[in-house]
């Protein structure tokens, strides 16, 4: 009886309303989209009535800034959910996992063949790096950066292990075939060498990586893109998501 | 010419209801199995029942971004890609100048052990670092939280001090003025230098500019994003080198330069960071 009392009412108050603020939404984005108004006087927080409290196009995936258009290789998958800003490149076989942001805006990021950022990554590159060396971010062929790792202006050459978690801070160098465990927090400027499993915060020694461990590392980098070969046969290559845009602005009687 | 266009028109349609009628037909074959696009249900304001977000116009606020029941942003903070302000047991108030980086979580604590009511304020200026999370804390004034920290109940921040990343705070610590604190437990490191603490209110501003292109690059509509499109393709073959060989001079198009202030400086000033 509640349920079905709800459910009516809903049916009554929802589309009247939502239609009133999708048909606002639509005739501001017909306009002009953009905050500008009159400037205003005090420091109180005054909202712009423009704003856009839900977009139906979503977050877009590849945001160019001024001349940087992010590009992605062919045979990438990168999910749905990702933000890429700037200057991003993803080479071949490469994936990006759900929920992860590779802002390249102060400078380059680069994840290379075969490699992966897993989800909920952060990658981003600071302007300068307190080494002085370039501070872009690249990521090498076969390095797998494990699950929510923040990554920012850092090198990793080919064939790393990443752990989940874990943080690179500015002008870290983790040299090739070297593992860091989940959790790990690479202090600025810090080196980690060849063929060493390191970890803690901040990261330390622990031991050096068995010949074996070394080959399974790029066995790991070329499961996961078997993996995201999975997921990128899902999606088409142009998505149909227009044909609900159209049915829904023909619905509110906006040209479409 | 007219009727030449109006039947190209007709065959293009044509051509378009065939291939809907095809990707039907390929919907079917795929049976319960397919993938369904639908529109994006993410909204970037949303109200809990009658606690709505009071977020000032220049705030950049990320698409991705989720600001959640009673929160208060301030004039030119910015909230970056996949945020989570979560204002829905009490009240979050960010200030102005202070910009909250990528995958935060930004919550508050209706109870916690102690019995005390968090609400969350984040001051003016202040640096939240990438997935950082603060749950129920004061944070100062021109503050810099390191990113991946996380500052759990009842932390404050005092103006000027700095969480080093990948720290975890325990509750109620207070973090005095000036000072760098990092680890887990999160303990006292070392005292911030006037260099130091300059550069956090310059990287405050930094973020304020650098909000600015973002903003402007997400709000741009469709038909805003395809003329770019087409600019930059026709931009890109031009090699400045070969340009001035020939003595040719060629104009960027004014939508694809980027602002002076967000482009690095030529200086070799070094960027402080929290060194171990």
């Amino acid at each position: 009886m509640a349920t079905s009392l709800a459910r009516i009412s809903r049916r009554c108050v929802t589309p009247s309303l939502s239609s009133n603020l999708i048909r606002r939404y639509f005739a501001a984005e017909a306009v002009a989209v953009a905050t500008t108004e009159a400037p205003k006087p005090k420091s109180e927080v005054t909202p712009s009535p423009d704003r856009a409290k839900w977009d139906y196009r979503g977050q877009r995936q590849i945001i160019p800034l001024g001349q940087w258009l992010p590009k992605v290789a062919v045979d990438a998958y990168v999910a749905p959910n990702v933000v890429l800003a700037g200057q991003v490149t993803v080479w071949d076989g490469s994936s990006v996992w759900n929920g992860a942001v590779l802002r390249g805006d102060l400078n380059k990021i680069t994840l290379g063949f075969c490699s992966n950022v897993q989800e909920r990554c952060v990658v981003h590159a600071a302007w300068s790096s307190p080494t002085g060396l370039p501070a872009e971010t690249l990521i090498d062929r076969y390095v797998t950066v494990g699950a929510y790792s923040l990554l920012r202006s850092c090198t990793i050459e080919p064939e790393c292990i990443i752990g989940q978690h874990s943080i690179l801070m500015e002008g870290s160098l983790v040299e090739t075939r070297s593992i860091l465990e989940a959790g790990s927090v690479v202090p600025p400027g810090r080196r980690i060498p060849s063929g060493e499993l390191w970890g803690g915060n901040p990261a330390r020694f622990i031991r050096a990586l068995t010949n074996e461990e070394t080959l399974e590392i790029p066995k790991l980098a070329v499961a996961i893109n078997h993996l995201s070969g999975d997921y990128f046969s899902e999606f088409l290559p142009y998505s149909t998501v227009y044909l609900e845009v159209e049915k829904f602005k023909k619905s509110l009687g906006i040209a479409v | 010419m007219g009727t030449l266009g109006r039947a190209i028109y007709t065959v293009g349609n044509w051509i378009r209801g065939s291939g809907q009628a095809l990707d039907r037909f390929g919907s079917l074959l795929q049976g319960s199995y397919r993938l369904e696009e639908h529109l994006s249900r993410h909204q970037t304001l949303m109200n809990v029942f009658d606690k709505s977000p009071l977020v000032d116009k220049d705030v950049f606020v990320a698409p991705s971004a989720s600001v959640i029941g009673d929160v208060q942003i301030g004039k030119g903070s910015s909230i970056w890609y996949g945020c989570v302000l979560r204002g829905d047991v009490n009240n979050i108030s960010v200030g102005s100048g202070t910009n909250i980086q990528d995958n935060s979580l930004v919550h508050v604590a209706q109870t916690n052990l102690g019995g005390k009511v968090l609400p969350t304020t984040i001051g003016d200026k202040v640096t939240v670092g990438h997935s950082a999370v603060i749950h129920g804390c004061t944070v100062e004034d021109e503050a810099f939280v390191g990113m991946g920290a996380t500052l759990l109940d009842g932390v404050v921040v005092e103006k000027n001090a700095m969480v080093a990343a990948g720290s975890l705070v325990k509750e109620n610590t207070r973090i005095p003025s000036g000072e760098v604190w990092g680890g887990n437990p999160a303990k006292f490191m070392r005292k911030l230098t006037d260099k130091e603490i300059a550069y956090i209110s310059k990287s405050a501003e930094n973020y304020i500019n650098l909000a600015h292109i973002h903003s402007a690059e997400n709000s741009k509509s469709f038909d805003e994003i395809e003329v770019e499109r087409a600019l930059r393709k026709k931009y890109a073959r031009k090699d400045e080198d070969y340009d001035s060989m020939l003595g040719i001079v060629r104009e960027t198009p004014a939508e694809l330069i980027l602002p002076e202030n967000v482009l690095p400086e030529k200086t070799t000033t070094r960027v402080p960071t929290t060194h171990y």
